[in-house]
């Protein structure tokens, strides 16, 4: 390769860099926001302190440790646990599913690395730029993908963290944790966007609700097969009558 | 760094450590071993209410929990209230951090006003 290809690959790549981070910023206050009210719900939810900096490290997704504090409040066994994480993650198969012609020619740490990092962010910035792309998996397109990822994790890692210091110095009466409820609250509300979810919605809270009497918190379990079944119940019958 | 992980350690470890694989499993599936298991539109509308489904079963018993085992009767305090203005807030406002704060000040108001009553 001569000396002026490599420049021009440069070239390119700084640009790239340039167009994704002015893409980026406005989701980071988002972002911010949002790593901010969860770091703070960990420790007032009864982590410790250093199990809240662990978690916030090592399982990077907001939702799934949201949903995962009053589980483990009741003492909910692991498997549960596991599969509650599992259920509101599987976005990120679709997600997953999606990205992956992009990164197939990596070795598989890479595409491991990449996988972990993704975002709701990051597959919502890069998916209307490079979907319909001819070629998957240019340089360009990882690059993109890349200079989003990074800030994002700096960004939600950092506000996390000064959450869970934050969170610390407010004393337990002030019922934090309480705070916790809301923000899932705040990530349920808006998927209540059409009928057949809604239906969905109300069908798996009664479920919920009624079978909260029952061990190891099998409700949950038996919620989210009514949902997924009334959802689709739902889509159908609506389909039929218009 | 001597110190002895107890009973409640290795829960909470467990988990964070479960969850952890959560995040790989669900990110990174396709993209370790490609489309191996296609991913068919039955299988995709299913994922999209799970999700969903699962955050309102994690919410309903927090706002209305039982007031004792098996008994099926409703404990009706500050917590659903808040959570009532708490939603009215973000539906005027779509924000998030007003919400939650607007649902604290609730909170903390109606827990007042119950205690004094």
């Amino acid at each position: 390769m001569s000396s002026t290809d490599n420049l021009s690959i440069q070239a390119e790549r700084r640009a790239t860099r340039r167009e994704a981070l002015i893409a980026v910023r406005p989701a980071l206050i988002a972002t911010f926001t949002w790593g901010l009210v969860t770091g703070v719900a960990l420790v007032k939810s009864g982590l410790t302190e250093t199990a809240a900096v662990a978690m916030t490290l090592l399982v990077y997704a907001g939702s799934a440790q949201l949903t995962s504090l009053p589980l483990i409040a009741a003492g909910a066994p692991l498997w549960l646990i596991f599969a509650a994480g599992l259920i509101v993650n599987l976005r990120f198969l679709i997600f997953s599913a999606a990205l992956q012609p992009y990164f197939q020619s990596l070795p598989w740490y890479k595409r491991l690395a990449y996988g972990y990092f993704t975002t709701d962010m990051a597959f919502v910035l890069f998916m209307p730029r490079f979907g319909e792309a001819e070629i998957k998996g240019t340089d360009r397109q990882r690059t993109f993908f890349l200079t989003t990822i990074v800030p994002g994790w700096i960004t939600w890692q950092s506000s996390s963290l000064l959450g869970i210091a934050l969170g610390a110095l407010v004393p337990t009466q002030w019922s934090l944790d309480f705070a916790a409820v809301l923000a899932l609250m705040a990530i349920t509300i808006p998927l209540a966007n059409s009928r057949p979810m809604f239906v969905s919605m109300l069908a798996a809270g009664i479920t919920a609700w009624v079978g909260q009497g029952l061990p190891l918190q099998l409700g949950l379990l038996a919620a989210v097969v009514v949902g997924i079944v009334a959802g689709i119940w739902a889509e159908s019958a609506l389909r039929k009558r218009y | 760094m001597m110190e002895q992980l107890n009973a409640i350690d290795w829960y909470l470890y467990g988990a964070i450590l479960l969850l952890a694989l959560c995040t790989v499993l669900a990110r990174a599936s396709y993209h370790l071993f490609g489309h191996r298991v296609p991913l068919g539109d039955g299988v995709r509308r299913a994922l999209r209410y799970a999700p969903a489904a699962a955050l309102t079963a994690i919410i309903v018993p927090i706002l209305l929990p039982w007031s004792e085992p098996d008994s099926m009767t409703m404990v009706i305090d500050q917590r659903l209230f808040a959570a009532i203005v708490a939603i009215w807030l973000f539906q005027k406002t779509r924000n998030v951090l007003i919400m939650i704060i607007g649902g604290m000040v609730a909170f903390w108001a109606l827990r007042w006003f119950l205690g004094w009553w």
